[in-house]
């Protein structure tokens, strides 16, 4: 087997806001698609294929949207290929274009993501179109409950998590959710969602997209040679696993387990928490942040929590998670997996602005989806062999 | 054969036009019908970006029509609910004088024989116009559009901008052989399940397969569950409202651990428990509809006709692992 090595050469993402009344979907996306492509130095018919990723589609009430949005993409003619792996589905997406030119397939692919949420109720959608529907909340709380009590993690770790996202959403021009005077009090103060999730521990419902050029080796060297710093995909791994059997860990899926060390493996990592300089991890609600820790391997069972107690995980610690703000800050769902992904290559580019974290070389992009059940995740560099 | 049974799914959406689309609509409303210029040839309807290039299109718009030609169609004998009209008709590629392409739409033209390529169209506009597609009622056979008397064509007082639009499907979904079983069962006030001849895990309800070991489960794999089991997690959930949601105070779903197997029921419905006394380790027993109460769901929920679970009075299971079972 032979991989030709792919870069990012560029990334463009709208604002997030919880409606955008004034575009039609195809016009979202096309905003985030034009920004990949300036940032690329690219124009429309320099992309070979794209591949679209979206949630599922009773969000907006169209049906297989990407059958109408090849002229919004550039796309007439061109391969066209719709991934959908729920809440990972962001992630697969770019995974999936990646592999396009991993596997010498095409040589420019563009990968885009989004949702348009304010067209449609995510609660409605998620429970299938039924009454009484738990949505997402629900259905993770049960898991977040016993995450707390097997760690022994004291209730504040989840208030820390959030108003952490929130402050670093403060330094992301393009998060949804801003909230200049987020502290520990307002979180804790904040209504009860679905218990024990707080309403300022969850995610916001927003509109927006985001798209991803990915290019071969002679196209990255290209763009390092002009300046414009590359990020090089070094491993990507999607894993899954039934959503629920006897014996099933709810808080450490096996999947997710296998998924990181199939990556760790491809790049040559084996010791993720000194390895990796920073990470983007699916965090809906806010637990998830330790839960993912411990997840990937990146602490150890139970101390996941202690990571973030201690500052850790903030953008000066020494292993900063979600910088962009993260899922907290901004949820347009069918995006929001290729969105930790972005941030993960914005980090490596130096291209994070505000929210860059100094000296990241190395950077990991995660996304779970359904009942903690797919697991999407990758690893970019700022070369092709970032540890020598 | 197995038995069919309907599901139906709607759920109001609200979908954003955008300039161009915006634009056409709101058109409609003054009974124009707009398309857009592109280089030297015009789209109707107008569309946001060149279907070649993918370039933007300048918001250059041209009135065209009303009237056009008939490039190619198709004959609809037996309309539905969802068609636009009540009579058989044709859904026909309409080239509007004017523009480069052509639009689909309905003609109301009576009879199959009266359709054929090239013959002339124009709009029956309707009285009520909201800014859709569906402003123009159909297109008719002649030069001259249906206008209702009187109606002047003003223009909306608001440019359109938004477009509502419920969604409405009907599913008509066979019921399995395991469901059928599972829900016979129930009308029993048993609790069906089944366990897999390979690893030996039960699964709840008419599941039909393992998916750990990817072998069918059938009928020789059924066994009967226990009917009691402990709350092993839970969470209350504070509805958020939207059509359709049937909740509207708190409510809790909880985790029940059926007695004596690993099998966890999850998202279960408590009764007669408030929702600020739950907690893990309260001891319950299922309950099922009366013969009068059990509707139907033709297999759809795992565990047909199971109304919930109520507590036995028994002392809580203080079990420490309990709470951290969640599936």
């Amino acid at each position: 087997m032979s991989f030709q090595p792919t870069a990012i050469v560029g990334i463009g993402q709208t604002h997030h806001t919880p409606r955008r009344r004034d575009v039609s979907f195809p016009g979202l996306i096309r905003e985030a698609a034009v920004r990949a492509l300036d940032d690329a130095q690219m124009t429309w018919s320099d992309i070979d294929a794209v591949v679209l990723g979206k949630a599922p589609d009773l969000f907006e009430g169209v049906m297989k949207p990407e059958l109408y949005m090849s002229d919004a993409l550039g796309a007439t003619g061109k391969p066209m290929f719709r991934v959908h792996t729920a809440g990972s589905v962001g992630g697969t997406t770019g995974i999936v274009a990646s592999h396009h030119v991993q596997a010498g397939v095409h040589t420019r692919v563009m990968a885009v993501a989004f949702e348009k949420q304010s067209e449609g109720n995510a609660q409605f959608a998620l429970g299938s179109g039924r009454g009484a529907s738990l949505g997402a909340g629900g259905a993770f709380a049960p898991f977040i409950r016993s995450y707390i009590n097997r760690s022994g993690a004291p209730e504040h770790i989840g208030w820390q998590v959030a108003v952490k996202d929130r402050q670093n959403a403060l330094k992301n021009e393009y998060a949804h959710l801003k909230i200049a005077d987020i502290s520990i009090e307002k979180v804790r103060e904040s209504p009860m969602m679905w218990e024990p999730i707080r309403y300022l521990e969850s995610c916001p419902s927003s509109d927006g997209a985001c798209a991803v050029i990915f290019t071969d080796e002679d196209g990255g060297n290209a763009a390092a040679s002009d300046g414009r710093q590359p990020a090089w995909v070094l491993g990507t791994a999607v894993r899954s696993e039934p959503g629920s059997f006897p014996g099933r860990d709810a808080v450490r899926p096996q999947g997710a387990i296998d998924c990181a060390w199939d990556l760790y493996g491809q790049v040559g990592i084996t010791n993720p928490r000194e390895q990796i300089d920073m990470a983007e991890l699916y965090v809906p609600f806010s637990w998830f942040e330790p839960i993912w820790l411990e997840g990937h391997d990146i602490a150890e069972v139970g101390e996941g929590w202690k990571m973030v107690d201690s500052g850790e995980t903030e953008i000066g610690g020494a292993f900063p998670v979600n910088c962009s703000g993260g899922v907290l800050s901004s949820n347009p769902i069918g995006a929001s997996g290729l969105l930790r992904f972005a941030e993960a290559a914005l980090q490596v580019r130096g291209m994070a602005g505000e929210h860059q974290v100094d000296g990241a070389n190395v950077a990991l992009g995660q996304a779970y989806g359904a009942n903690m059940q797919y697991f999407a995740m990758w690893i970019v560099a700022n070369s092709l062999d970032p540890f020598g | 054969m197995p038995r069919l049974v309907e599901h139906r799914i709607q759920f109001p959406y609200k979908r954003s036009l955008g300039p161009v689309f915006g634009a056409f609509m709101t058109a409609l409303v003054e009974r124009k019908i707009l398309g857009i210029r592109n280089g030297n040839k015009v789209l109707a309807p107008p569309l946001e970006w060149d279907p070649q290039t993918g370039e933007e299109l300048a918001p250059d718009f041209v009135e065209v029509g009303p009237a056009g030609t008939v490039t190619n169609w198709t004959w609809v004998p037996e309309p539905t609910e969802q068609h636009p009209l009540d009579r058989s008709f044709a859904f026909a590629c309409i080239q509007l004088d004017g523009a480069h392409n052509s639009m689909i739409h309905a003609v109301d033209a009576g009879t199959m024989d009266a359709m054929s390529a090239g013959m002339r169209v124009a709009p029956r506009w309707r009285a009520e116009r909201i800014g859709k597609i569906n402003d123009i009622e159909c297109f008719v056979p002649g030069e001259d559009p249906e206008i209702p008397e009187g109606d002047t064509g003003e223009a909306p007082e608001e440019p359109v901008t938004m477009m509502e639009y419920f969604a409405s499907i009907t599913y008509r979904n066979p019921v399995s052989e395991n469901a059928e079983r599972a829900g016979a069962a129930g009308k029993e006030k048993r609790l069906l399940g089944q366990q897999c001849p390979v690893c030996a895990r039960i699964y709840a309800g008419g599941r039909g397969y393992c998916p750990i070991d990817a072998v069918e489960l059938t009928p020789e794999h059924d066994v009967d569950l226990p009917q009691r089991g402990v709350v092993s997690n839970y969470t209350i959930v504070t509805p958020v409202q939207y059509p359709g949601q049937t909740e509207t105070e708190a409510f809790a779903r909880v985790m029940i651990r059926l007695d004596g197997v690993d099998v966890v029921l999850g998202y279960q419905g408590l009764i007669d428990v408030p929702v600020a006394e739950i907690h893990p380790g309260i001891r319950v027993a299922a309950m099922w509809a009366s013969e009068a109460e059990r509707e139907d769901d033709g297999g759809r929920s795992m565990i047909s006709g199971l109304v919930g679970w109520i507590p036995t009075g028994e002392p809580d299971d203080t079990s420490p692992d309990l709470l951290n079972k969640v599936l």
